[in-house]
């Protein structure tokens, strides 16, 4: 079997419990090579914690995830980027005393070489390599619309901002496969747009895997490919956004009266 | 056998005042992530304060310990008001800064005020002792155990028990929250060093009871208290205790013991060796608390 | 407008200051020793060598933000392999300078792997540890260290220079003494090492070593590698501490194993608080204070009006008693101190103009208080 006939991602019985508490059971889904796939849930249905077991931070109790054919639970956290799973994080991973520019460098870390020596020696090797990953890391920038502010301290720039940063720091990872936590919390209704636009390019333009964790529905049923409904940490639903909605179970046990008001708007 | 004995209840002794030393420890840097590097500082005052008191102004000696414990915890509770509290929602190192410059005045100014030379603390028991079985029982080592044990339990019960403590531990758990629903943050910093001002003079003066003296050069114990409070955990109090009286027990174990080809005074790091070893283990030590990680 | 001040401030970010002061700093680094006397020339002396370990320091504390209280061990091990290959073997200062620096690396190697399973604190008291441990070692092993009398350091020699007590060098008409010497050497290492780790910190490793500091697994989700991150911040900052010490104790030229003290250990993490947690030229700034200090207050404090108390004393209590009144009025230390002076300065300069430009200087310290106050 090729390694492209594989999904990207396969999640297979995939539990974590902390103690006597369950983040999640009994996850089986997969994720389809260049799909766009969104997970969501109420707050504390596990949605988080799932990422933080797909990158490595957290260890899972059961269950196995193999990504592009290989067992990612054999990777070490370090390797994942190298493997090619890149992440943003719902409350901002930023290294709030490194510039923007520096920041997105940062996860071209994986592709750079330059030791302690070569770097403080400044050899032409550095120099060069250098150089090369600033354009790169300048690219990604730019096409997350914020440029212009490279070489600001991350810790003054507006929340919004800041995100934009994350997607462009996972972005110049060169990562077969992105990770999305909830890239919208938090914002105002046009930074909303302006980030799902963000998304949608990302997915169309780059030759990219995503998989979205996300608590607004308008967005993800907009944007998203198939959507897989967590409740409680199990899974109730999966399938196209059409499907989900007319779902009587997400419906009943998730979606509630608050937000049937969200879902009709986003029908019409 | 009679030798270890006499070495285990020495050990216990001596695990009493480094439990004492790292109880002062562990009150402040529970409350507010301080490491008071002015403990053994305090420890030094407190030893001079009561040899002051008994010896210079021939106070009875129960009433010069009792005047020097107010006197240093409301010296404590004053300095930590007038000057900390100047610098509170700073970063922890500058309170921790402070904290040192404050033990390099203290360091220096009680040799300066009393000289280099050993004076006598002003206690009744000397090196009267009873024997049982061959192991001699200095009076002043089971002072040690049993003020410390009485100590230590009041601190107990105040933790558990009282408005105070009840602050304290709110205040350890989550200083924001505390302060959010009326906690006297400020008040239950004072009361943390002046708790460890109080503990320091009794710490202080059965450190320089029998056989010691009340010397500049008490205050190094506190160094050694280090690996008692890494063993506890450094927000256990009870793992203060614990790893007090396993400090004391091990440096003088090694001081009877240790073979000769791990060189002399090798007792002094043996409490380091074993800290070491235990760390590599249990990286938040015997008692202590492993940090959530957030991601 | 923005462009060229950003333009500038890159330009400014790749030296380290603005280029004009840093070579006003050259220049006056230079000529200083022709400006002060026997006393004061050595004090400086002093200073420049402590600011080599002290950069060292800043690096693993201030950069990868691993707490260590253990330099003055790093600083013996130099000392003692100075000693071993310059006095014992009487082997050339081009051979036991270097060799001072890589055992001193090789001991923080040995010493890394432990930062990887603790944090904060515990690596701290850990690290005290290490200086007890290495104390019983220097004052119970006699071959090395001269046990507890202590024992002499070698002079730096490099083939035909001399740099003995007595010895001078006559540059055209120039006269430089041996503490001349020993300060332009210093000048020279010090300054070779704040480029190396000038360059460090702006390229991949220092980036790396700064995002474990800020976030330790977010570093890790994005490929950085936590085990040699750490291991190389030590060994860099032990390397420096080996060279530091070795230069130290030569200068010296006798040390007892008393000397490498806890409280040697305290007196650098003091000395790159005061100067600047995570900068380059903190180090310097804080080794001028922390290890010129007692010097000042020596020449500052009467030899005879002491009232009987003794001047070392006195030197002590005001020592301790500056530095806590130094962080109760400046918490950020000297580049807090310079902040302020700064704004204050364009305050003046810019009356009656937009006062836009100061958030720019003040914002990055906020920051690092932030940073440090979790």
């Amino acid at each position: 079997m090729t390694a492209s006939a594989a999904p990207m991602l396969e999640v297979r019985d995939l539990t974590l419990r902390f103690g006597s508490v369950t983040a999640f059971a009994d996850l089986s889904f997969d994720v389809a090579r260049g799909e766009l796939f969104a997970v969501i849930g109420p707050n504390g249905a596990g949605k988080t914690s799932l990422f933080n077991v797909l990158s490595r931070a957290y260890v899972p109790t059961a269950g196995s995830v193999r990504f592009d054919g290989a067992d990612l639970l054999r990777l070490r956290i370090s390797a994942l980027a190298g493997a090619g799973v890149a992440r943003t994080f719902q409350n901002l991973g930023l290294f709030g005393e490194l510039t923007a520019l520096e920041n997105v460098l940062i996860g071209r870390h994986h592709l750079m070489r330059s030791g302690t020596l070569r770097s403080g020696l400044w050899l032409g090797y550095a120099r060069r390599e250098e150089r090369r990953h600033r354009a790169a890391a300048m690219e990604a920038l730019e096409f997350t619309g914020i440029g212009h502010h490279a070489h600001a301290p991350t810790g003054t720039l507006p929340f919004g901002i800041q995100k934009r940063v994350e997607i462009a720091r996972a972005l110049a990872m060169e990562p077969k496969l992105m990770l999305l936590d909830e890239p919208v919390a938090g914002m105002s209704v046009s930074e909303r747009e302006e980030i799902t636009a963000l998304v949608r390019r990302l997915h169309r333009e780059r030759d990219l895997t995503l998989l979205l964790v996300e608590h607004d529905m308008g967005m993800v049923m907009r944007i998203a490919q198939r959507v897989l409904v967590l409740d409680f940490g199990r899974v109730i639903a999966i399938g196209t956004p059409a499907e989900v909605q007319r779902d009587e179970r997400v419906i009943r046990a998730y979606l509630g009266e608050e937000l049937e008001g969200d879902l009709a708007e986003v029908r019409r | 056998m009679t030798a270890f004995f006499q070495l285990l209840f020495q050990g216990i002794a001596l695990g009493c005042i480094y439990a004492l030393v790292a109880l002062g420890f562990t009150v402040v840097y529970r409350a507010s992530k301080v490491i008071n590097f002015a403990q053994g500082s305090l420890l030094l005052v407190g030893a001079y304060l009561v040899s002051v008191l008994a010896t210079g102004l021939n106070l009875p000696f129960v009433l010069a310990v009792i005047a020097a414990i107010a006197l240093l915890a409301a010296g404590c509770a004053i300095f930590q008001m007038m000057v900390l509290q100047r610098v509170l929602g700073q970063p922890v190192f500058v309170l921790v800064m402070i904290t040192i410059g404050l033990s390099i005045v203290i360091d220096a100014a009680i040799p300066a005020i009393f000289g280099g030379n050993a004076r006598i603390l002003g206690d009744p028991w000397g090196a009267s002792a009873v024997h049982v079985g061959g192991v001699t029982f200095n009076w002043v080592r089971i002072w040690t155990v049993l003020c410390t044990a009485l100590i230590l339990a009041l601190y107990f019960v105040f933790d558990r028990f009282s408005r105070y403590g009840l602050a304290m531990r709110a205040t350890a758990a989550d200083e924001e929250a505390a302060l959010a629903v009326g906690v006297p943050v400020r008040r239950v910093y004072a009361l943390t060093w002046a708790i460890a001002g109080g503990v320091a003079v009794v710490g202080g003066l059965f450190l320089a009871g029998f056989p010691g003296s009340v010397n500049p050069s008490l205050g190094n114990v506190s160094l050694r208290a280090f690996p008692a409070i890494i063993l506890g955990g450094l927000d256990s109090p009870p793992g203060a205790v614990v790893g007090g009286i396993t400090i004391g027990i091990v440096e003088v174990m090694a001081s009877g013991y240790a073979p000769g080809w791990l060189g002399s005074d090798f007792s002094a790091v043996a409490p380091y060796v074993v800290m070491i070893l235990v760390l590599l283990c249990r990286p938040y030590g015997l008692f202590g608390t492993r940090p959530v990680e957030r991601v | 407008m923005t462009r060229l001040a950003s333009l500038r401030r890159r330009l400014g970010a790749r030296i380290g200051a603005k280029p004009a002061a840093v070579l006003a700093i050259a220049i006056l680094a230079i000529v200083l020793p022709f400006g002060l006397d026997a006393f004061w020339l050595t004090t400086a002396t002093f200073v420049l060598i402590a600011a080599i370990g002290a950069l060292g320091l800043n690096v693993l504390t201030g950069y990868t933000g691993q707490i260590s209280l253990g330099h003055a061990f790093f600083l013996a091990v130099g000392a003692y392999t100075a000693a071993v290959l310059g006095g014992t073997a009487r082997l050339t200062a081009a051979i036991w300078l270097p060799a001072a620096g890589v055992v001193a690396a090789l001991c923080g190697a040995l010493v890394g792997p432990t930062a990887l399973r603790l944090r904060g604190l515990y690596l701290a008291i850990v690290t005290i540890g290490l200086v007890f441990i290495g104390q019983h070692i220097w004052f119970n092993v006699a071959a090395i260290s001269g046990g507890p009398g202590g024992r002499s350091f070698p002079p730096v020699t490099f083939g035909a220079f001399d740099f003995s007590p007595g010895q001078q060098l006559t540059l055209g008409g120039l006269v430089i003494d041996h503490n001349g010497l020993y300060y332009y050497l210093a000048l020279i290492i010090l300054a070779a090492a704040m480029l190396f780790i000038w360059n460090l910190v702006r390229g991949r490793p220092g980036r790396a070593m700064q995002a474990v500091r800020d976030r330790e697994i977010a570093a890790a989700i994005m490929g950085v590698n936590l085990a040699r991150t750490k291991m190389s911040a030590f060994v860099v900052s032990s390397f420096l501490a080996g060279v530091s010490g070795a230069l130290y104790a030569s200068y010296l030229s006798f040390a007892t194993p008393g000397q490498w003290s806890l409280l040697l250990s305290v007196q650098y993490v003091a000395a790159i608080i005061v100067g600047g947690i995570g900068t380059v030229w903190g180090a310097l700034l804080g080794s001028m204070v922390i290890f010129a200090l007692p010097s000042v207050l020596q020449s500052l404090i009467p030899q005879s009006s002491s009232g009987g108390l003794p001047i070392d004393d006195i030197s002590s209590i005001a020592y301790g008693l500056l530095i806590i009144v130094f962080f109760v009025l400046e918490p950020r230390g000297v580049v807090g101190l310079g902040a302020r002076v700064a704004s204050l300065w364009s305050r003046v300069a810019m009356r009656g103009g937009k006062g836009g430009g100061l958030s720019e200087e003040t914002q990055p310290l906020e920051r690092r208080e932030a940073t440090w106050a979790r």
